[in-house]
């Protein structure tokens, strides 16, 4: 690696080039009405979001990959049994077992459950987080859900009144992502979803178009180039969400 | 150091494809057990006239052979110990229809369209008789029914599609008959409905032979460019594996898996109008003529098998042929098989879509990067498959896909999931480690009508020629049936027959 990426992964903690990634913690409230948890209320909404198109991701601008889960507990890796002390205390025998198991470390545990969101964007942070509060909306069997109704559970929430408090919210719950490696190019989403659909369809004009004289070949790739508009982003191009041509 | 096998313990079909032995005809038999006491004692009577791996002279082949495998739920009808039956793999408990998202077994190949034998959960026994004619098929074949009424405790089952013995179709038949097709002239041919030259390049495994000459393009390459036997493990249980491990796929007590494999049978009907009408419109598009692009599918020229890396236009296949013809038998069969494709990387002479190519890429998966790997088929040892079988039916009319004909194809393997089931989801109907996206194997791909297939043939970069696309790629292959067995030695044939297996 090269000086200047290893510099940046200090000074631009959650940059590669124009991507941007995002991973934030929000803890869940410990509660529970009417026999349902927050957690639980929180996690089916998470597990009934829709998906591809109609997820509320792809409204977002600008969002590469995103997922939503919940972290109940840290994950536990068993006793250090290969621990050279431990075992060298296993050779003398000279601890009580009490005294050997007490100098073992202490199983740590999580006090509440966590909401994460770990995202891949383009651009700046507070743009994408204004995008998630503005745009962020998809149909609950009828009934519209905004961003609120997966985050209302989480503790302090309920300070959140606009875009500029969800963004301040969501930065307080910030983790950095200090190895971040962006799966793609840092374009837009826009030029990505144009450069895919782009490809699709140049391998579908090259096989419809093989073995024609290049006057033929020129006029057709003239119709095509008409038809797929390559500077044109807004105009025939995937939409955000799409996995099949 | 080359390892010993115990010839006589292992199946006969495991370590020789009958076929190249001059076992021309084959007829397979399944079965239902239907009482445990009965059906061991039909398996002991089998046992008997089970044909062992034993090395043959000329004076001790026989004329006909006889093998037999077992599905999971046979092995369960047989009063396996729960000891022993829990050590089996989940692919084989599964069984065939129930794995066909991941085999691509969708649309005209979904077990709801499969023979009507394979509707039912009662295939139990797989017994396979390979005869020099079919008289000797025959002739076992009445040994085995005379078997069945005897025991009394095993039923054969009925329901293969095909033609009776007047020729009228019929899917209720008592057995699935395959043979060799005959040339023009009557004599025996390799030939699969196609037209393609089949079986040439099948794995070498330790053990199997003390010819150094065929496992040259057989067996894997070493990181010198040397040919060497794969490890016995691949292919039978109880021998150490690519990864220098016993098969996981191994069940309890080692003397039931010892010498024993998996067997992977499908029967896939070969759609020869189609074939045809395709091979004639999409020749009329490319440039090099219609045997060329019907090589270009395989890998191979359809007449004699010719690996089209070495022969990759009509000047180069002359020459080949002409010192082909003039070569004796060992090195024409050095001529089929010992090649790379280091020379052609970019598939600009074999297509890296070619079938053979997908199916043992021969160390092409380093894309030329020398060292990429510990050797140069590091990833293609693992997936390596044995293929026995015989073509079925007849095509009589070359216009139509209708009518039984296709081939009985059968994989050996130790591993079903990591050889076989991966080489058919991953090479055969996607092709991402070769650079190609989701394009399936011309031949044997699910291509849907919704969705048509396409290929890339690639060529010299620089050349200044443009590739060649192949598009609308219909469904050449279905499968009409098929299911997973286990072979066991010949020791473990007694043992379960016996009711004396201990997996304590």
């Amino acid at each position: 690696m090269r000086f200047m990426d290893t510099l940046n992964i200090f000074l631009k903690p959650n940059s590669s080039g124009n991507a941007t990634a995002l991973t934030t913690l929000c803890p869940i409230m410990n509660r529970v009405v009417d026999g349902e948890s927050s957690v639980d209320i929180t996690r089916e909404r998470c597990l009934r979001l829709p998906i591809h198109e109609e997820s509320p991701l792809a409204k977002v601008p600008n969002t590469y990959l995103a997922r939503l889960f919940i972290l109940d507990n840290v994950f536990y890796e068993s006793l250090p049994g290969g621990d050279s002390v431990f075992n060298f205390s296993e050779i003398t025998s000279i601890f009580s077992d009490k005294a050997r198991l007490g100098a073992l470390p202490q199983k740590d545990q999580l006090k509440s459950k966590y909401l994460v969101f770990s995202s891949n964007f383009h651009g700046d942070l507070d743009a994408y987080l204004r995008g998630m509060w503005d745009k962020w909306s998809y149909d609950d069997n009828g009934q519209q859900r905004d961003v609120r109704y997966i985050w209302e559970n989480c503790v302090a929430f309920d300070g959140v009144t606009d875009s500029s408090s969800f963004i301040s919210y969501m930065k307080r719950c910030q983790l950095n992502s200090a190895l971040f490696f962006n799966g793609s190019t840092d374009d837009s989403l826009q030029e990505q979803l144009k450069a895919l659909y782009l490809k699709q369809e140049f391998s579908k004009f090259a096989a419809a178009n093989q073995g024609k004289s290049a006057a033929d070949l020129q006029e057709a790739y003239k119709a095509f180039i008409d038809q797929v508009q390559p500077s044109n982003l807004s105009g025939p191009s995937w939409v955000p969400g799409q996995c099949e041509p | 150091m080359t390892q010993n096998l115990d010839l006589t313990d292992i199946q006969g079909n495991i370590v020789k494809a009958y076929g190249s032995f001059g076992f021309f005809k084959a007829r397979y038999l399944f079965l239902r057990v239907d009482n445990g006491d009965k059906g061991r004692d039909f398996v002991a009577r089998i046992t008997s006239k089970v044909t062992s791996a034993e090395r043959w002279s000329k004076s001790s082949a026989p004329s006909v052979t006889t093998n037999m495998a077992f599905t999971y739920s046979g092995l369960e009808a047989l009063e396996l110990p729960t000891a022993s039956l829990i050590g089996f793999p989940e692919d084989f408990v599964m069984g065939m229809s129930k794995r066909k998202v991941i085999l691509g077994d969708d649309g005209p190949s979904d077990p709801e369209h499969w023979d009507k034998i394979w509707q039912e959960e009662s295939v139990h026994i797989w017994i396979s008789i390979n005869g020099k004619s079919i008289e000797d098929v025959e002739e076992r074949y009445q040994w085995v029914s005379k078997q069945i009424d005897a025991t009394g405790g095993v039923s054969l089952l009925k329901g293969h599609r095909g033609e009776d013995a007047f020729g009228n179709p019929s899917d209720d038949l008592p057995y699935q008959d395959a043979s060799i097709l005959y040339d023009e002239n009557g004599m025996p041919s390799s030939k699969e409905h196609f037209g393609y030259t089949d079986g040439i390049g099948d794995p070498v495994f330790e053990g199997q032979t003390n010819n150094e000459k065929r496992v040259i393009g057989r067996g894997k390459l070493t990181s010198e460019g040397e040919w060497v036997p794969l490890a016995t493990g691949e292919f039978i249980l109880g021998h150490l594996d690519e990864a220098m491990e016993y098969p996981h796929t191994a069940p309890r007590p080692d003397l039931l898996s010892n010498n024993a494999t998996y067997m992977v049978y499908r029967k896939l009907h070969q759609n020869v109008g189609t074939f045809n009408k395709f091979l004639d419109e999409q020749s009329k598009v490319f440039p090099g003529g219609k045997e060329l692009l019907a090589a270009k599918f395989s890998g191979r020229w359809r007449d004699n098998g010719a690996p089209l890396v070495h022969t990759p236009d009509e000047a180069s296949k002359a020459d080949w042929d002409k010192k082909f013809a003039a070569a004796d038998v060992p090195t024409q069969k050095k001529m089929l098989t010992d090649f790379t494709y280091n020379e052609d990387i970019e598939g600009a002479k074999c297509p890296v879509s070619a079938h053979i190519r997908r199916i043992n890429p021969r160390g092409s998966l380093e894309y030329g990067v020398k060292g990429a790997f510990n050797t140069p088929g590091a990833l293609v040892d693992r997936r390596r498959i044995l293929r026995r079988g015989l073509p079925y039916g007849k095509a009589k009319d070359q216009t139509s896909d209708d009518g039984n004909h296709g081939i009985i194809f059968m994989v050996l393997n130790a591993d079903i999931n990591r050889q076989f089931e991966f080489v058919q989801q991953q090479w055969i109907n996607y092709a991402n480690d070769f650079k190609l996206g989701n394009d399936k194997d011309v031949l044997l791909g699910n291509h849907s009508a919704k969705c048509p297939g396409k290929v890339v043939f690639e060529v010299e970069p620089g050349s200044g020629k443009p590739p060649h696309f192949v598009k609308n790629i219909p469904r050449l292959v279905e499968t009409r049936g098929g299911d997973y067995f286990f072979i066991p030695s010949i020791t473990a044939l007694k043992m379960i027959a016996g009711g004396i297996i201990d997996p304590t």
